[in-house]
């Protein structure tokens, strides 16, 4: 009797010191992981990371990452291979061998902090891709903090020479550049247009000769108009020619709207800004709950679902994944998250199903900085595409899920990075001051077509490349490690 | 409780028991007083704010909605233009049909600042009403406030700055954008 009474004794003391260390995380305490290892790591100069893009440029392959802007604390981190104080902007680092990641460059940004400065979005493509390019030439689009969309060459990319500049704005944000035609969607805010954010669509095929060809938005946030506006976009996804869609997503953390747009009538149909032309090309919205936004909206179209097998009718499905994003830190909004939407019949989008980490499984609301989702990876390479996808989760690291019957997607691994001396504190009001917490933020995702996966951190942490083990790979068809 | 006591304190603050609001220089009338109703609209993305309805003075018959919106983006640079009140200020409760009758102010209440701007109305039932659109920022978060009825706009506007500047809505607003 007496040693049930201690061992239960000792179960509950262990349980409460699990509970202890899972809502906090300390320097020099292992990774969070299941069916994904860590390969390789680099710190990029304690800068806040957004976007991540990874490109087979020749035989190397080459992560571009932009950042946020500096902190209140470090507005302009020093560049150990300058010496010098730089503003945010763009990290190249040479991830050919993946378990040592080379920085070569980083390429300064907008001042300014959080998401006044920096660089945020990068973009690549190669000049032999693009209609009119040079091929000789690896172009990156990148936004400069809000003023302005660069392009520069990168085909050496410790030292990237800049081609063109569009500038003038009041924001950027999320653009999609697609390679084979040279078209960008560029996420701007044009300064007579009545939202912060909005797409201005250029040709690109030429980077040297940026062609405007339109601005684009719902009816409501163009120049003259009166009355409520619309949700302002995060960002698009197009499906080019071939597929002849683009997939808008409007919203960060609230009024979330899936706007479905015919291309081609997008890119060749009246252009100028009235409420009947910004109407014409869209072909229908589902507009989500107030309590949701949209980041990402990633299409997976004609997906086999085995459920839907030997139906006569639906057997494969148009599935479009929408990403909320998570603003507020320790839980102080509602729950953003994964949803999955069936676009089959696209004048009636429906959503099929969600995902979410469970909060108890690691007591995420009380670690610290924000918790709930981001974005997704974004690469349509064969090694993942209608598979599986990795979902950036904040303080709760990167989060895969096998989603090939996306009526009912799982997950099957994460991986938590631990925190460094370089993690920034995410702090919250309290009575007469505040309050801070260090966690991992883990902002963006992306894959590269050998099938590695590059997360970034938006609290300084760095990069963390892995790649899945164990019953993971086996979702993916990859090989056993 | 604490409603009925913030009511019953609402309803007592006559508009000239408080200090000017120093931007609009003509006097409110001294027996306006603001009395606390339900809030009037329903759920949406932000959790619901603190209606009011402005009683005798020269805001007779004004409305006041007033609630707090964390997670705004622009930390840096608060309420950049009057743009981001057409988008922010909960006109669109109200209705979906206004239109802005001029540029709008800057203003402040207390630390925080932001800026003002008027709009006519056109209501559900083809009535016209006019109104006063209210942002103002701190740090990543934003107090909004409308204020509508069949009055002048600015003094729609002196009085609503007036009570917002009050100690008791004062307290409140920190307390709403510190998630309490």
């Amino acid at each position: 009797m007496f040693r049930c009474v201690l061992t239960a004794a000792a179960l509950v003391f262990f349980a409460g010191s699990a509970l202890v260390h899972a809502q906090k995380q300390t320097i020099g305490a292992p990774p969070e992981a299941s069916n994904m290892k860590l390969v390789g790591f680099n710190d990029l100069q304690a800068r806040s990371a957004y976007q991540p893009t990874i490109h087979h440029q020749g035989d190397r392959w080459i992560a571009y990452i932009g950042h946020h802007g500096g902190t209140d604390d470090v507005p302009a981190p020093v560049n150990p291979m300058t010496g010098k104080a730089e503003p945010n902007g763009t990290s190249i680092v040479d991830v050919t061998d993946p378990a040592h990641p080379k920085y070569l460059r980083h390429l300064p940004g907008q001042e300014g902090k959080y998401e006044s400065g920096g660089a945020q979005m990068v973009r690549v493509c190669d000049g032999k891709s693009l209609p009119k390019g040079d091929p000789n030439a690896v172009y990156m689009l990148r936004t400069f903090g809000s003023e302005a969309h660069e392009i520069w060459n990168v085909v050496d990319p410790a030292n990237p020479v800049l081609i063109t500049r569009i500038g003038g704005l009041k924001d950027t944000h999320k653009n999609w550049w697609e390679c084979d035609t040279g078209i960008a969607l560029l996420v701007s805010g044009a300064p007579d247009w009545r939202t912060r954010r909005m797409t201005q669509i250029y040709d690109l095929a030429d980077p040297a000769h940026p062609q405007k060809i339109r601005d684009f938005g719902l009816p409501g946030q163009e120049p003259g108009s009166t009355g409520a506006v619309p949700t302002e976009l995060h960002g698009p996804i197009s499906t080019g020619p071939n597929g002849n869609r683009v997939y808008f997503g409007y919203g960060t953390n609230k009024g979330g709207i899936l706007q479905i747009v015919d291309r081609d009538k997008l890119l060749n149909g009246p252009k100028e800004p009235t409420p009947d032309n910004l109407r014409y090309p869209e072909i229908s919205r589902l507009p989500m709950s107030a309590f949701n936004g949209a980041h990402t909206t990633f299409p997976m179209l004609d997906m086999p679902v085995t459920e839907f097998a030997d139906d006569k009718d639906g057997k494969t499905r148009d599935i479009v994944m929408i990403v909320d994003e998570a603003i507020l830190n320790e839980c102080g909004e509602a729950r953003q998250m994964v949803w999955f939407a069936d676009v089959t019949t696209e004048t009636r989008p429906m959503m099929i199903s969600s995902y979410t980490v469970p909060e108890a499984s690691g007591q995420f609301c009380q670690r610290g900085g924000r918790f709930g989702s981001h974005s997704s990876n974004e690469s349509m390479a064969p090694v993942y595409y209608k598979k599986m996808a990795f979902i950036a989760f904040f303080n709760a690291g990167v989060r895969a899920l096998d989603i090939r019957d996306p009526y009912h997607p799982k997950e099957v691994g994460y991986f938590i990075p631990s925190i460094t001396q370089a993690t920034d504190k995410r702090c919250i009001p309290v009575e007469g001051g505040e309050r801070c917490k260090v966690a991992i933020q883990t902002n963006n995702v992306e894959t590269d077509d050998r099938g590695y996966i590059y997360i970034v951190d938006r609290a300084n942490t760095g990069l963390h490349i892995l790649e899945l083990t164990g019953p993971a790979r086996t979702v993916a068809g990859l090989p056993k490690n | 409780m604490r409603r009925a006591a913030a009511i019953a304190a609402a309803v007592a603050l006559g508009v000239s028991g408080v200090g000017a609001d120093q931007l609009v220089p003509q006097p409110a009338p001294a027996s306006a007083g603001w009395r606390e109703l339900a809030w009037p609209f329903p759920r949406d993305g932000w959790p619901a704010g603190r209606a009011f309805r402005c009683e005798g003075g020269g805001c007779d018959g004004t409305e006041l909605y007033v609630r707090a919106k964390r997670g705004f983006c622009n930390c840096e640079g608060g309420v950049a233009d009057d743009d981001e009140v057409d988008r922010v200020a909960d006109l669109d409760l109200i209705t979906p049909r206004f239109a802005a009758r001029a540029p709008g102010e800057a203003v402040h209440v207390g630390g925080m600042r932001g800026r003002a701007r008027a709009y006519d109305l056109a209501m559900a039932d083809g009535a016209r009403h006019t109104a006063t659109g209210i942002a103002l920022s701190r740090r990543c978060d934003l107090v909004v406030a409308a204020a509508q009825g069949r009055g002048d706009a600015n003094a729609m506007r002196h009085a609503a700055l007036v009570f917002l500047k009050t100690p008791e809505m004062k307290a409140w607003m920190m307390s709403a954008l510190d998630g309490k």
